[in-house]
């Protein structure tokens, strides 16, 4: 999946496992940015009585580098309390919930904002702002959308947040890729595949109908730029930031205290990064994850051997035989993918794409980087710069971007004339995909911040 | 989040798996109870007055000891400490 519990221990942590990472120049407020970190992924709607929340001991952060130093320049931290209304009862609700403060709702949680500075000066902006509920069915809550559009809260300095449950939209045939590699459309050429299917498949959207919970803010664009501008030209540096998020807890737990309370002390220390989609889900080696997850992008170089020679790139040639035979050469030359290292570790520079850069510099770091100056596009198109479309991913990332075939594309060869124009790519490359679209996540998207769909509720789900 | 600290959190950065803890209030020792340790990296909080102390012995051999209380950690040597802590504990 994207970041789904990508690596080993974080797969046991959902609470702070971070899922998925947006970040886009907002389609509804264009002077804006949209930056949507997801977490707790895969949620069953039907899971009362203890529906999901965000933990209460877990830190979660956004992180805006506007320089190109891999360290922020922007933090946007959120912290979460949850409190209980009656304690005589073992249900999350006692009747329906028809406003945010509503007493039939049992068990709510509120969060605060905090803004940190490059200088670590910190800044609350706002306490004790209520989440949503959980969309536990139509009996609870009648008018579920309402309750949502008033948990959109506009801050004083600005910004715009949301936290709280929301369909998850990420999109992925995940039964099948990780099922030797198998991707449906084309499983009747896959080497095991041949001799099961003479026919293509369709694609599964493994992800569809679970919901996650999703921090989201928008924020004026000045307020995340190097140079503070409202307007900037899109070849100049100080167009473009790196976004990050980040989970953390403290560094010690001590549990069953004699007074009943767990012990929680300790500085906090990070257990969940997420910047592009993907790279520590499938570049990064398994016995190599938790570290990843634990250092800041500016640790990234370590990992760049990874990027350079991905072990996917060279099980494509193997898993399809005959499709990707210049990917095979390619890969026997032996040189470093300067393609990928451009897309996930530097961003692309000025000069290979018209009209097009997302550079930071030469720091190698996994971020999601945006270029800000580019406007939302008038029609999206799913493979986004891959397809002629610069405001999508690997430029920052929209909701509807298939990130996963996109990432296909690349590590198959289709963006290695970005680096080497006598490269020829296999015509499988540019014809790659997992089968799915936006399309394929049902709860479909809204069309102003934070975006992402209604949650499915537990009454209808699983039907 | 600033620089600093950003930096600091890398330097410290230990696995949860990895932490032995002993609950200082189990074993009756506090922050105020503690004599004789060398300070590395102190920082005192007042606020934390009360709270539980939570140390793990690192190195038992040389008595290092990371210190956990509030948001901080701090680093101490005390070989005696380790020695009645060991042998507190049955070990």
């Amino acid at each position: 999946m994207s970041s789904h519990r990508e690596a080993p221990e974080i797969s046991k942590d959902p609470v702070a496992d971070s899922s998925d990472l947006y970040a886009f120049v907002s389609p509804d407020d264009p002077d804006t940015v949209t930056l949507i970190a997801n977490y707790v992924p895969l949620q069953l709607p039907a899971s009362g009585p203890n529906f999901f929340e965000f933990g209460d001991d877990v830190l979660y952060e956004i992180h805006i580098d506007a320089n190109g130093d891999a360290r922020p320049d922007v933090t946007y931290q959120f912290r979460f309390r949850t409190e209980l209304r009656n304690d005589r009862t073992f249900l999350y609700n006692t009747g329906p919930i028809e406003s945010l403060d509503s007493e039939n709702w049992n068990r709510r949680q509120f969060y605060s904002v905090t803004k940190v500075d490059a200088q670590g000066k910190s800044t609350v902006l706002a306490k004790s702002l209520p989440c949503p509920p959980c969309n536990v069915g139509p009996l609870s809550i009648p008018d579920y959308e309402k309750l949502a559009e008033d948990a959109v809260h506009t801050l004083k300095t600005g910004e715009k947040v949301f936290a709280g449950q929301r369909a998850d939209a990420f999109f992925v045939d995940l039964g099948a890729i990780f099922d030797l590699g198998t991707l449906r459309p084309f499983q009747d050429k896959h080497l095991v595949g041949q001799n099961l299917f003479n026919y293509a498949g369709k694609a599964v959207n493994a992800t569809d109908k679970t919901n996650v919970h999703s921090i989201a803010i928008q924020v004026p664009l000045h307020m995340v730029r190097r140079d503070g501008k409202k307007r900037v030209r899109g070849r100049d540096a100080g167009a473009v930031i790196g976004v990050w998020t980040s989970a953390s807890r403290r560094q010690v737990e001590v549990r069953g205290n004699s007074d009943g309370a767990d012990v929680v002390v300790g500085p906090q220390v990070q257990v969940s990064r997420l910047g592009n989609p993907l790279f520590n889900e499938v570049i990064v080696p398994m016995a190599e994850k938790d570290r990843w997850n634990s250092l800041p992008p500016s640790e990234d170089k370590r990992f760049a051997g990874f990027v350079a020679t991905p072990e996917l790139g060279a099980l494509l040639p193997a898993l399809y035989p005959g499709l990707f035979d210049n990917l095979a050469a390619l890969n026997k030359t032996k040189e470093p993918r300067a393609d990928l290292l451009a897309i996930l570790l530097t961003g692309i520079p000025d000069g290979l794409i018209d009209g097009f850069q997302n550079n930071t510099g030469a720091l190698q770091a996994d971020m999601l980087r945006l270029n800000t100056a580019i406007p939302p596009a008038k029609k999206e198109n799913k493979f986004g710069v891959v397809g002629g479309d610069l405001a999508g991913f690997p430029n920052g990332r929209r909701i509807a971007d298939d990130v996963v075939s996109i990432s296909l594309r690349a590590i198959a060869g289709a963006t290695v004339p970005l680096v080497n124009p006598d490269f020829e790519p296999d015509a499988a490359a540019a014809a790659v995909e997992q089968g799915l679209s936006i399309k394929d996540a049902s709860a479909g998207l809204l069309k102003k911040f934070p975006f992402l769909g209604t949650p499915f509720d537990g009454f209808g789900n699983p039907s | 989040m600033s620089r600093v600290r950003y930096r600091a959190q890398t330097r410290g950065w230990l696995s949860r798996r990895r932490v032995l803890a002993l609950a200082a209030t189990g074993v009756g020792v506090s922050a105020v109870s503690i004599t004789g340790l060398s300070l590395a990296g102190e920082n005192g909080d007042a606020k934390n007055d009360g709270q539980p102390l939570v140390l793990s012995l690192r190195d038992a051999a040389e008595g290092t000891f990371d210190v956990f209380s509030g948001d901080k950690k701090v680093t101490i040597t005390d070989r005696k400490l380790a020695a009645r802590l060991l042998k507190a504990t049955g070990r």
